[in-house]
């Protein structure tokens, strides 16, 4: 019983990470209908600002936290602007988009293969990894309950934004058609970067847990397929789906560690992957797009 | 007298909470030239969809000369000798005039797998038919000359008469065309109108044809069925259609008939 | 000729083959797929086993490692080839990992991720250049064929497709299973060419490298897959002594194809007379095309 408990809040801490990049891809996902597989980068991105800050600034988690957030906010928007802009505006053939932000992922990562090298680097323990005793029903270490409390608290404040400011309700018009809300007076162009913005800052919030979850390196992005299978089986474009198919992938990923075998892990989650994409392919909350003929 | 070539038997479509087709009947004879009519929205291209399996019926079923094609799959509904062009052109941009009539010209020179990856056995001689065939169909609607041409680059007419020719090189019993006017100035509306007329004799069809352009309409259609919010709320001749007070109500509205 | 210069040209031969099947799926069907290095791991291992484990003559192995990966290409197709666009791409991801993922836990079998040494060099260059010929051929021919163009009808246009006769779903898997058919001779030939193979080998940056091929050589076009190959083959072997930036600029050049040339080096078009031809004539496509029209 005790590890079952400490599975799942495992498995929820986890999954609220993957959530944090989830709903960040699915948001991308719900206004330009394509996958941006580069969002692994805008994780690892985060990691590294964090880390290099720590290192300079003297380890003051908020501030490098800060630093890391809008760095990848706006290196996301950079990368927006120079890669699926020019794309986008020539043609609607999302698959040229798909392939330039395979490119692109590419390319952030060996980025940092070339210049900082793909060692595992730990990030300094600025955040607390102690055990805490959870109220007498298992022990599970503070970091946890802490990804777990600061994802729900970004979650939250991103649902504020969608449904309380005036770009979130433009955001959400966007989700339903982009080339209307742009007809009814929506500047396009700053909505797309604004959604790149709150991708990028996301991810880096999910980056930094996972660096000290899994250490840094060049990697770490390709996780981001977890958060990819996640936002599928939750339904692509949906962001409550998002975090909902990224609970369920935590839980499902701890629990085959805990009582299968590790190694099982990664197969159970394509098998979920495969398996969504048979059974319900637009997933649990997803929408269905029709074409009309 | 004639046999019956289509049939549509209560036919019921619903999207959602959208009643899109409502106890959908009537029937079309070997050889008619007929009409679907109806404002924008009326469930015309939703017939048309049902027909070829692009959506599946709800209740009631679909004859085609005789056989249930309810069940069908699209594919499959072509094959029976049904075919259609869109409201919106969907030719192959980036293929040639040629490629695109081909590739529906095929269907009835069919050769194997082991043939097509190795050029040998029937391949040469059924190329050869294909392509001739084709050319021939092409030379049918005047395009001819256009054939080594991208399909995308044609100008909107000349594309037009392209997916007409590609849907007769399926070798059809039952043509249904989409819109083929739409688009089109009166000069233009009555070229069309002569190529529809030809083919449709030429060629010993049966054709459906969804339009707004009432000088097409009335003047080449002898059978008329029209529709409003997914029901039918008339069916007859051209006369008897002008007349009808229903179809001056949902084209024109209430207010202007008190007027 | 050197060893080295003769292992390239072997290379060329192998990544050629897995880069027509790729072109097939991609470029002629159009259903992007980032999981085809699996095939070739699943071509690779069998002929390794085969060969090494039971004796057997290296030539039906190199065909078995082809069929069997097409078998399971076949199965898997057809309930996943439903997806269209960007949900078949994560399923083709997931399914390309999960076979490496296997390979390497399949510890008594594969003998895991340490990979599996001893296989005969069988893949001379005679041998690759034969498969590479006869494949190509095969290839060419298959696309100057009806099948081509329901391969293409099926890409360009689904929904027309259907409305002309063809069965869209089986079209597709019949693409896929080729497609598989390919990778899995070529990963034989791996295989016998490295004389060890290990899963990671086959792992999704050789699955972008296949699909980035194509698409640089132009979806559509056979001979710019090829192209596309000998390049990019060429290139990460001049590279070899800085290999570390090798991957970085393929990222680079996928991204700047995608933003400047999306249709790649050849477009649609076959390296031909007719194309070197073009290339020395004006372009006057569209105008020709607007004048002497009927005024339809």
């Amino acid at each position: 019983m005790d590890t079952l408990v400490q599975q799942i809040i495992n498995g929820l801490s986890l999954g609220s990470v993957y959530a944090l990049i989830a709903v960040g891809y699915s948001l991308v996902y719900s206004i330009l209908l394509f996958s941006n597989f580069a969002h692994g980068g805008f994780l690892v991105i985060g990691g590294y600002i964090c880390y290099y800050t720590l290192a300079a600034l003297g380890n003051n988690i908020w501030l490098s936290g800060l630093a890391a957030m809008v760095g990848a906010g706006v290196i996301a928007i950079l990368v927006e602007r120079l890669a699926y802009k020019p794309i986008r505006e020539r043609t609607n053939v999302t698959l040229y988009l798909l392939i330039a932000s395979m490119g692109m992922s590419i390319v952030i990562e060996n980025v940092f293969v070339v210049t900082v090298g793909g060692r595992f680097r730990a990030l300094p323990p600025v955040i607390p990894t102690d055990p805490v005793n959870f109220f007498g029903l298992a022990t599970t270490s503070a970091f946890d309950l802490l990804s777990l409390a600061m994802a729900v608290i970004f979650l939250t404040a991103l649902q504020l934004f969608l449904s309380k400011t005036k770009w979130g309700l433009a955001i959400r018009a966007a989700s339903y058609d982009l080339r209307t809300s742009g007809l009814m007076g929506v500047n396009v162009n700053r909505l797309i970067s604004i959604v790149f913005f709150v991708a990028g800052f996301l991810a880096a919030v999910g980056g930094i847990f996972l660096s000290v979850r899994y250490t840094l390196y060049p990697q770490l992005g390709f996780i981001t397929i977890k958060a990819f299978v996640a936002a599928v089986i939750g339904g692509l474009g949906s962001l409550p789906g998002a975090v909902l198919g990224s609970l369920i992938l935590g839980l499902a990923e701890m629990l085959t560690a805990g009582f299968i075998s590790s190694q099982m892990r990664d197969l159970v989650v394509f098998g979920m992957l495969v398996l969504t994409l048979l059974w319900r392919p637009s997933g649990l909350l997803g929408k269905q797009v029709s074409e009309k003929v | 007298m004639n046999e019956t070539v289509l049939k549509l038997d209560h036919v019921n479509k619903y999207f959602g909470g959208v009643h899109a087709v409502q106890d959908m009947s009537f029937t079309l004879e070997k050889g008619e030239l007929a009409g679907l009519i109806g404002p924008n929205g009326a469930g015309k291209t939703t017939i048309f969809n049902l027909i070829t399996g692009v959506y599946d019926v709800d209740s009631g079923s679909i004859l085609f000369e005789g056989t249930d094609i309810t069940p069908y799959k699209t594919y499959e509904v072509v094959r029976k000798g049904i075919a259609r062009t869109f409201q919106n052109l969907r030719l192959f941009p980036r293929s040639t005039v040629l490629e695109n009539v081909m590739t529906a010209c095929q269907q009835h020179y069919q050769y194997n797998f082991f043939e097509a990856a190795t050029h040998m056995g029937r391949w040469k001689s059924l190329e050869g038919s294909i392509r001739e065939q084709s050319m021939t169909l092409l030379e049918r609607v005047g395009l001819e000359a256009l054939a080594e041409q991208a399909a995308g680059t044609l100008p909107y007419g000349h594309q037009r008469r392209l997916e007409i020719a590609r849907a007769l090189s399926l070798q059809p019993r039952l043509l249904l065309l989409d819109e083929p006017a739409a688009g089109m100035n009166p000069d233009e509306v009555q070229d069309l109108n002569g190529l529809i007329t030809k083919i449709h004799s030429d060629f010993g069809l049966t054709i459906l044809v969804i339009e707004h352009h009432m000088e097409l309409v009335m003047e080449i259609c002898p059978h008329i069925v029209c529709m409003n919010f997914g029901a039918k709320i008339a069916e007859g001749d051209p006369d008897h259609i002008q007349n009808h007070p229903e179809i001056l109500k949902a084209y024109l509205g209430e207010e202007v008939l008190e007027a | 000729m050197s060893g080295y210069v003769e292992g390239i040209i072997i290379l060329l031969f192998i990544n050629g083959i897995a880069a027509m099947g790729v072109s097939l799926l991609t470029g002629f069907t159009g259903v992007f797929t980032l999981g085809h290095a699996g095939y070739m791991a699943i071509g690779a291992y069998t002929a390794a086993i085969m060969t090494v484990r039971f004796g057997i003559h290296w030539l039906p192995a190199i065909v078995a490692g082809g069929i069997i990966a097409m078998v399971l290409a076949y199965l898997i197709g057809v309930p996943t080839l439903r997806l269209m666009g960007d949900y078949y791409a994560i399923a083709s991801i997931g399914l390309g990992e999960s076979i490496r993922l296997v390979l390497e836990n399949w510890q008594s079998f594969t003998r895991g991720a340490r990979g599996y040494p001893g296989i005969d060099n069988y893949t001379t260059l005679t041998v690759a250049g034969a498969f590479f010929v006869v494949m190509a051929l095969l290839m060419f021919y298959l696309i100057k064929s009806n099948f081509g163009r329901a391969f293409k009808a099926c890409r360009d246009d689904y929904i027309a497709a259907s409305l002309l006769g063809f069965n869209t779903a089986r079209y597709r898997v019949l693409s896929l299973s080729i497609s598989a058919f390919y990778c899995g001779v070529a990963g034989a030939l791996m295989a016998g060419f490295l004389t060890f193979i290990q899963p990671v080998m086959f792992d999704l940056n050789k699955s972008t490298e296949l699909t980035a091929v194509v698409v640089f050589g132009g979806l559509g076009s056979l001979s710019g897959s090829l192209i596309g190959t000998a390049v990019i083959t060429l290139v990460t072997e001049l590279f070899r002594p800085i290999s570390q930036y090798r991957m970085l600029i393929y990222g680079a050049v996928m991204v700047i194809i995608m933003v400047a040339r999306p249709e790649g080096i050849m477009g649609q078009h076959e390296l031909g007379p007719r194309f070197i031809r073009s290339l020395f004539q004006k372009k006057n496509g569209p105008s020709k095309a607007l004048e002497g029209g009927d005024g339809l």
